[in-house]
């Protein structure tokens, strides 16, 4: 994918130069070269984004996806290149104009953000050693939850001492009940860890080798969650990144047929 | 599996009809009992005890049920070469001839496409795909709609112009009586030569593809005949492999096809017949894997003949290995029966004829995998040459062992026969031992896990690289989209490093899961070789998903249009049908898994080259 990337970002950089050549000339001769750097523009912005609708269409042969992900991405950034030969200038004047180049910034920050953060979360996600699907992962928190509250009743009934019941009610309940520790997890900090050692295995002193036993279970249990989190958290901004992405895209073509309206029926 | 803990309870619904059962749906519904009869009257099956047969599979009903009586005119092909078929014929009267050598060019025999849909089939899906899971048009089940809709996959060719044919192939005839097809339908081999009809007959078969130019094809190709009494395409049949030869009327002639759960059952239950297959079975498969062979393929007819009576027919491990395996599995153990020791003397090369083999060198307290063999590879070919080569040699001992993974067909072809017909002809063949256990342990890792896990079985193994998988799912909705809204694949799968096996039909090199469907309904498609179910004919036993050994085959409840289960009327237990990945065989663009991952991370793969 990488090495198709590049090759297309050859001809990306060569269409750049030759609308910008093309610009220059129209400029020296006088004429708009916004109206060809405009179309231009938004005719890349329209081909990027029919990759969505290409994910609808799969049953019709398309091509594959990932060729028009290496467009999207290419294409992408040649809308940046552009948009600046487009504007002249990073941050254009006017109110709309103004809103305009805020959308395209942040349509292609979040795309720029949500590319690399894939390419990493899937290395981060091989690393836990676990596959689940995102779906599922309540069902399995549930599971390791009602797993954990096993342990602790077959502790009590077993060894009649309440300590490691106590303990897991006051404390530990907190952890399993859902996914935590988002941030720690997303920046790899490794707060839910440090939060075991202490809180949890602070019960360690009061129990006896029997309750250990099970307290040893426990932290199996612990160290399960952590990697179903790391799923959530990873998989979740995945997931989430693109609930940015996409509706401003949509709002940014809009706004930018708008704008391409408004110049064809005041500016021309 | 989670689709086969489905709730089977009773329930009420809104639409119920009678389970189906085997034979249900039989061969040819317009067998009668006096067909029976007179089949049962016939030379090669009034010899054979009934009484021999359980009560619940009577000899009769096996024939009114799996097997059907074809008319074929002279020039109609019968089987073609290179098609999947799942029975075998028995020569009632006529005669047939099949195409030995060369085979006949494609266009000439008529090969059928792969009925994929037009583009705006398939983008109509996007409005008549059911949002409601697993919905059928349940009116297709019923038996008048199967036999006006001709769920026969035969498609009927007719040669044209047989005089050329005979006068320049090389042909043989089947006469009336014959039992033919047999070897395939048990063997787990292709078809061996083309058949066809060579007496006037009636065909009740609608779709024919005719051969034009008879005589110059007859020019440029041997023929052999099949007379009356031969059975034919056996192997193929039993062996859920392409037909090697095509067969075509030579006069008009009568054949008895017998789908294989038939054939299967004739078998197991008349010692004739199993002696009359298993006998045919070494034959014809002996020579033709000879002739396939790299060493013996320059040998004149004679000389293979020579050669295989020399050879010894040898097979190892079990024909449904899968049941072992899994039962095995489950305990953490493993069944491979040894085939050659390491260190011991070899007498013979051990060439593979079908199934799997794993080449081993002692390793520490174990043994270490270097290699796995398949059909048409061979083993001991090097220590053998170096015997003769340097018969004063001190260590000429085999440099590795080699056992059998799930069921292995092997032909030993004796030194002697080495030394007279292949050593003399061939240049010393490489040592492939030493390179191989130069690997280190970690580099043959992923040889060795397929292995123990069988993934050298798929043809076309879903693999996804985890490293660029995003977990985005695509690849799941793209299934979906093109199977009406319900997905056939799980992404889910066992791990070994960054690659993800998922629970995908694998499409296998050896499809147990076809082994005991008892309506066929499983099968591999007429071109292409993919293991499709035939949803018409499928009773949802479970027998497929309970065979394969990768847990890819589900059984699901099927609802009506409308979304209401159909339940059984008798019982109001839920209709289950098996689903799996057909590979979007009936879709534009192959798979649409493939095409939708938009990071290139899922692939579709023949695991024997990928785990190399």
């Amino acid at each position: 994918m990488t090495k198709n990337i590049s090759i297309l970002s050859i001809f990306g950089v060569i269409a750049l130069i030759v609308v910008g050549y093309n610009a220059q000339k129209m400029d020296l001769n006088l004429q708009n070269s916004s109206v060809l750097t405009g179309y231009t523009l938004i005719a890349v912005m329209l081909c990027v984004a029919l990759l969505n609708t290409r994910k609808k269409l799969s049953m019709i042969p398309l091509g594959k996806a990932s060729s028009w992900v290496v467009f999207h991405v290419v294409g992408g950034l040649l809308c940046v290149a552009l948009f600046w030969v487009h504007t002249n200038t990073f941050w254009p004047r006017g109110l709309y104009e103004g809103f305009l180049a805020g959308a395209f910034y942040l349509v292609s920050l979040s795309g720029i953000f949500g590319y690399l953060l894939q390419r990493l979360n899937a290395r981060k996600l091989t690393k836990t050693g676990i596959e689940v699907i995102y779906e599922r992962i309540p069902l399995e928190l549930r599971e390791i939850q009602e797993k954990a509250e096993e342990y602790i009743l077959e502790c009590t009934e077993t060894t009649g001492s309440d300590v490691l019941a106590n303990h897991y009610l006051n404390t530990m309940v907190w952890y399993f009940q859902k996914p935590r520790f988002y941030w720690s997890i997303l920046f790899g900090v490794g707060n839910s860890t440090v939060w075991f050692r202490t809180e949890g295995a602070s019960v360690k002193r009061y129990l006896n080798s029997e309750e250990l036993d099970y307290f040893r279970r426990l932290e199996e249990l612990f160290e399960l969650k952590i990697l179903v989190d790391t799923h959530f958290v990873h998989q979740n901004l995945n997931k989430k990144w693109l609930l940015l992405h996409v509706p401003l895209s949509v709002g940014l073509v809009i706004m930018a047929l708008w704008h391409l309206l408004l110049v064809e029926v005041y500016a021309l | 599996m989670a689709e086969q803990q489905i709730q089977t309870q009773p329930q009420s619904a809104g639409h119920t009809m009678a389970r189906p059962q085997r034979w249900a749906q039989p061969f040819d519904a317009n067998m009668t009992d006096q067909d029976v009869d007179r089949l049962l009257s016939e030379s090669q099956l009034k010899d054979i005890d009934g009484e021999k047969f359980p009560k619940h599979i009577p000899l009769g009903g096996i024939l009114k049920n799996d097997t059907r009586i074809a008319k074929f005119t002279p020039g109609e092909i019968v089987v073609r070469e290179g098609d999947y078929g799942n029975s075998a014929f028995l020569v009632l009267s006529g005669k047939l001839r099949v195409v030995l050598s060369p085979s006949l060019p494609r266009d000439a025999i008529g090969r059928s496409e792969e009925n994929t849909r037009s583009f705006f089939a398939a983008i109509s899906q996007l409005w008549t795909s059911n949002w409601l899971p697993e919905t059928r048009d349940t009116s297709k089940y019923s038996l008048d709609e199967l036999m006006a809709g001709g769920s026969n996959e035969s498609t009927r060719v007719v040669l044209q112009d047989i005089p050329t044919i005979l006068d320049k192939h090389n042909t043989g005839a089947i006469e009336t009586g014959a039992l033919f097809g047999e070897l395939a339908a048990l063997g787990r081999i292709p078809r061996t030569a083309t058949i066809f009809a060579d007496e006037e007959g009636g065909s009740n078969e609608s779709t024919r593809v005719v051969l034009q130019d008879i005589p110059t094809i007859l020019d440029k190709h041997n023929t052999g005949a099949i007379e009356t009494g031969a059975l034919f395409g056996e192997l193929a049949a039993l062996g859920r492999i392409p037909r090697t030869a095509t067969i075509f009327a030579d006069e008009d002639a009568e054949l008895l096809e017998i789908r294989w759960q038939g054939l299967r059952e004739l078998r197991a239950y008349n010692g004739e017949w199993k002696r009359m297959i298993d006998e045919r079975y070494r034959e014809t498969a002996l020579s033709a894997h000879l002739l396939e062979s790299e060493e013996f393929g320059h040998l004149n007819d004679d000389q293979i003949k020579d050669v295989a009576g020399r050879c010894i027919f040898e097979t190892y491990g079990s024909f449904d290995w899968y049941t072992s395996f899994q039962r095995l599995r489950s305990q953490g153990k493993s069944d491979e029966p040894v085939i050659a020791r390491q260190g011991d003397y070899p007498d013979g090369l051990l060439m593979v004829r079908a199934g799997f083999a794993r080449q081993t060198v002692k390793h520490g307290n174990g043994t270490k995998s270097i290699n796995y063999l398949g059909a048409g590879n061979n083993f001991g070919l090097y220590p053998l040459y170096n015997a003769w080569k340097n018969p004063g040699a001190e260590d000429l001992a085999l440099g590795s062992g080699l056992s059998a993974l799930g069921y292995v067909d092997v032909v030993r072809v004796p030194a002697s026969v080495l030394a007279e017909y292949v050593f003399p002809n061939i240049e010393q063949p490489v040592n492939t031992i030493v390179a191989a256990s130069q690997k280190t342990v970690a580099e043959e890792a992923l040889l060795e896990w397929a292995v123990d896990e069988r993934f050298i079985n798929g043809l076309q193994t879903m693999v996804i690289d985890l490293n660029s998988c995003v977990r985005c799912d695509d690849c799941v909705r793209a299934c979906a989209n093109s199977h009406d809204g319900n997905p056939r694949f799980r992404r889910h799968g066992k791990i070994v490093d960054n690659w993800m096996v998922a629970n995908a039909c694998m499409h296998c090199a050896d499809p147990v899961c076809m082994i005991g469907c008892p309506t066929g309904a499983i099968h591999r498609s007429m071109s292409g070789g993919m293991v499709v179910i035939n949803d018409d004919t499928c009773i949802g036993c479970g027998t497929c998903a309970n065979s394969c050994p990768y847990e890819n085959i589900s059984l699901v409840q099927i609802a009506d249009k409308q979304g209401m289960p159909v339940v059984d009327e008798a019982t109001h237990r839920p209709i289950m049908k098996a689903t799996k990945c057909d590979l979007c065989s009936d879709q534009l663009g192959g798979p649409a898994c493939v095409r939708a991952c938009p990071h290139d991370a899922l692939k579709r793969v023949d695991f024997r080259e990928f785990a190399h």
